[in-house]
């Protein structure tokens, strides 16, 4: 994310930051960042209808730039944003692919600054996308919180990138994991054959050739194994299928004479094991020791470690955990709080903002 | 060209059984000329697909319903009761057990003992990994086929054999024991009638499995959770023991009350002290090598005991239900699914839904332990060749029902659950995997609704923060969509029954972390 412009008032808190979101995880910052009833300034396209004296109606689309009050934000990971990756792709070599950007934020609300076409009050939806500047001003004023994000998602370079897959017999995921964001950017499920099947395992092993086959080819389209910021390569699966993968990976590597792959993979791979193989195994390859020593600055790990912490307290005394606004206030109250957890999803919405920011 | 072949839709026979008479031929309309063979040309361009297949199918004639439904249901009754051709009652076995615990050596030597695998096959498998330097693998090579579970001498899925003692015909799914295969073992045990469970007798060994964390613990509750209510446990490697007696009763003491806290009956619980390897005490145990057994064991055998299995009451009048736990292609043209047949009864030439999804498939033949049969009823280990459906529409964890009775499509639903001995208890939004006969999705804890006295089943608590060990509770359990980013996608819907209307169908398991943290029963479905 690159910061383009930036007033507070040092006083109350009050004022604009223009940002300019780069890839998918600074659409996420993004969606973390705005609040409801926060004022939201982007560029966008809107259909406006005339009526003619005659009483034909014509529409044409304008391009505006429109400030909204955010009623709702919503964030999706598979928008269809392909214009915008271009410039990345000019980065790597022609044999690395590119990370695509895919994540599109909606954010709605009502128009808060009149124009030509636009009334007061009328609704609109903005869809903020990579390389879009966008103005956010806080209703309540920059907290520490909120500028801290800001700050954090602006340190050019930063991340800790990790190309993971996750795979099973027959089933694979390929996951690109940054210090906030966790992206699953391609799914192979096949049906295989099991080895009670009638005829033998010659069905097995066939179909677990063409399963291995359709994993190389879905590595090396999704995973940006040539990019230096990609840190550590994840095979993760229960069982052993992680090996033979890896093992037909270099083999075909090495076979179509893809020395960047080989090579990356021979210094990148890390093989983990998980109990499996859906997505959230993920949490386990994150906790094992062998990425744990890669990652130990980032977010995730901090939290993850925290999140362990409670899970073992709850276990050995119930009693110490307590939930819900209510029950936290009188805590808090008393001085009994330790650690206070917020969920992401309770942290967006204004009552848990209240409650967080103004009184700790 | 039949209209039963064809995928065209408007000539899909309404009703579960078609009672077409048994006479075949003239009677059917031909429509090869008919606007339906016309239209399927187009379909199949459309589709891109080549008309191999279908040529294949042209061929065939299409298999005919021989009998109706309430004949073949009386005639079911009739063989389940004992009285079938040959009097032998079929039972499905599931052999659990600790990894390395000798399950697969055993099923290798009892199928040779009793005369189901021929002496060419056993010096075959004998040489074979006498060459790669492990022997003593050589009676578990009879079930373990892929050259991985070879290379690594470990069962990784479950191997489907069939045999025959004096008054039983036992279908014997034998299960992995390594605890990352867990999800193929909950597969085969949710096919299975009785538990065979196979404990390694020496010193360390036994302990490692019934230990935290062992597979025998965990073994033992998953096939309890899954409806099994008979177990045989056999001992195994006694002679490494030199056939201590005092070895024995200890093990069987420290099993016979896990086993009765786990919910077995006394009398449905059987052991026997065995030797795989050497084959001692499988069939009988005159042979040199028993003769120290002999001197204090004077019980059954293993065949006695597994002769002495009671299959439990089948429910054949209920509509079909059969959950796929595999998927091949057939020899010629067509797939083969084989599957429990949970409920009802199924025949050739009858019409059968797969859910999920919106496709229907005929029968062209079942097999049942290696044998071709006209139909086959609830409990059987069904092998079904199915026609007139592509096999992209067939996935493991799909369910086959008749296409005017079909099971609930879930992706929410409410489910009394026993939380097992865990470390870490269970809150709201809970990410677990949710196992269903062979299908396991992730999925979410969504709603804790109440905890449950256990004996008296009346609530304890409403709204329960966490759920700690042993407590037995009502939850929510909603599924999940795959990507971590979008936490609020719900995933896509699977077919879910409520216990009260076929057990079968309702038990589910909840693992989480590689570990079996809960197992239930559904009490309905909610969205």
């Amino acid at each position: 994310m690159k910061l383009v412009g930036k007033y507070i008032d040092k006083r109350n808190g009050s004022g604009h930051v223009t940002l300019r979101p780069e890839d998918d995880e600074d659409i996420w910052h993004l969606y973390n960042l705005i609040q409801q009833d926060d004022l939201v300034k982007a560029p966008a396209v809107r259909r406006v209808q005339n009526v003619s004296a005659t009483g034909s109606t014509e529409s044409h689309r304008v391009k505006l730039n429109l400030k909204i009050q955010v009623s709702k934000v919503e964030y999706s990971s598979s928008g269809g944003a392909q214009s915008s990756s271009s410039d990345q792709a000019n980065q790597g070599s022609s044999s690395t692919p590119s990370m695509q950007s895919t994540a599109v934020l909606h954010i709605s609300g009502k128009v808060v600054s009149e124009n030509q076409y636009v009334r007061l009050g009328a609704f609109h939806t903005l869809d903020i996308e990579v390389n879009r500047d966008i103005r956010v001003e806080k209703s309540e004023g920059w907290d520490s919180i909120a500028l801290a994000r800001v700050e954090e998602s602006c340190i050019p370079g930063r991340g800790a990138e990790v190309g993971a897959v996750v795979c099973g017999e027959g089933s694979a995921a390929f996951c690109l994991l940054s210090q906030h964001l966790t992206l699953v950017t391609h799914r192979i499920s096949t049906s295989i054959p099991r080895k009670a099947s009638a005829p033998g395992s010659s069905q097995y092993e066939k179909a677990m050739t063409k399963f291995y086959s359709m994993v190389y080819d879905a590595f090396v389209r999704h995973i940006p194994f040539g990019n230096p910021s990609l840190r550590a390569i994840v095979f993760a699966s229960p069982g052993w299928v992680r090996e033979s993968v890896y093992t037909w990976m270099t083999n075909e590597a090495s076979r179509r004479g893809d020395k960047l792959l080989a090579r990356s993979l021979r210094e990148k791979t890390v093989k983990v094991h998980v109990s499996s193989p859906h997505v959230h195994s993920l949490i386990e390859v994150l906790k094992s020791p062998e990425i744990v020593a890669q990652l130990k600055e980032t977010k995730f790990a901090r939290e993850g470690i925290v999140l362990d912490k409670f899970f073992k307290m709850l276990a050995s005394d119930e009693m110490r955990a307590w939930y819900g606004p209510d029950h936290v206030c009188l805590a808090a109250d008393r001085g009994a709080i330790g650690t206070l957890l917020i969920s992401d999803e309770l942290f967006r919405c204004d009552v848990a903002s209240i409650l967080a920011n103004d009184r700790y | 060209m039949s209209p039963i072949t064809s995928p065209v839709k408007s000539v899909r026979r309404p009703g579960g059984v078609v009672q077409t008479p048994r006479r075949t031929g003239e009677g059917t309309p031909s429509r090869r000329s008919s606007g339906g063979a016309d239209q399927k040309i187009f379909d199949i361009a459309a589709l891109n697909l080549t008309s191999k297949e279908d040529i294949v199918r042209i061929e065939e004639p299409p298999p005919k319903v021989a009998l109706e439904r309430g004949k073949l249901l009386e005639e079911a009754k009739r063989v389940l009761e004992g009285a079938g051709k040959d009097g032998k009652k079929s039972v499905s076995l599931v052999v659990i057990g600790h990894v390395d615990a000798g399950k697969s050596t055993l099923m290798g030597r009892l199928l040779y003992e009793l005369g189901h695998v021929d002496e060419k096959t056993r010096v075959l498998n004998e040489r074979g990994s006498s060459k790669v330097g492990k022997s003593s693998f050589s009676w578990a090579w009879g079930l373990d086929e892929t050259t991985e579970e070879r290379e690594r001498g470990i069962t990784m899925d479950i191997a489907l054999q069939s045999l025959t003692t004096s008054n039983r015909q036992i279908t014997i799914l034998d299960a992995p024991g390594h605890k990352d295969f867990i999800p193929n073992m909950i597969s085969g045990a949710s096919q299975a009638d009785c538990a065979l469970l196979v404990v390694d007798a020496a010193t360390g060994e036994f302990e490692a499995g019934f230990d935290r964390g062992g597979q025998t613990r965990e073994h033992i509750l998953l096939v309890r959770s899954l409806g099994v209510s008979q177990v045989i446990v056999a001992v195994n490697k006694l002679d490494q023991v030199n056939w201590a007696e005092s070895r024995y009763k200890e093990i069987c003491r420290l099993l016979k009350a896990f086993l009765s806290q786990s919910g077995f009956q006394s009398p449905k619980i059987g052991f026997v002290p065995v030797a795989a390897m050497l084959g001692v005490n499988l069939v009988d145990r005159s042979s040199i090598e028993g003769s120290a057994l002999t001197k204090w064991y004077k019980g059954p055998t293993l065949v006695d005991l597994l002769d002495k299995l009671e299959p439990p009451v089948r429910d054949i009048e209920s509509p079909l239900r059969i959950p796929i736990s595999n998927v091949f292609k057939a020899q010629g043209s067509g797939t083969g699914v084989s599957g429990r047949v949970c409920g009802g009864v199924v025949q050739v030439g009858e019409r059968v839904r797969v859910l999920p999804g919106d496709e229907t498939a005929v029968v062209r033949s079942i097999e049942v332990d290696e044998n071709n049969v006209p139909w086959a009823a609830a409990g059987s280990n069904a092998t079904l060749y199915l026609v007139a459906i592509d096999p992209i529409y067939l996935a493991v964890g799909s369910i086959l029902c008749p296409p005017g009775n079909l099971v609930p499509l879930a992706t929410a639903f409410s489910a009394r659950i026993i939380v097992f001995d865990i470390q870490v208890p269970i809150t709201v939004g809970t990410s677990i995997e949710l196992f269903h006969h062979s299908r396991d999705v992730p999925a979410t804890l969504s709603k804790l609704v109440a905890t449950i006295d256990r004996a008296s089943g009346s609530v304890v608590k409403k709204n329960p923060r966490v759920l700690s060990r042993g407590t037995s509770a009502e939850v929510e359990i909603t599924l999940r969509g795959g990507t971590l980013s979008t936490p609020s996608v719900t995933g896509r819907p699977i077919p879910l029954e409520p216990f009260s209307v076929n057990k079968d169908m309702g038990r589910i398991l909840v693992r989480r972390g590689g570990e079996t943290i809960a197992a239930g029963i559904v009490l309905n479905v909610i969205v």
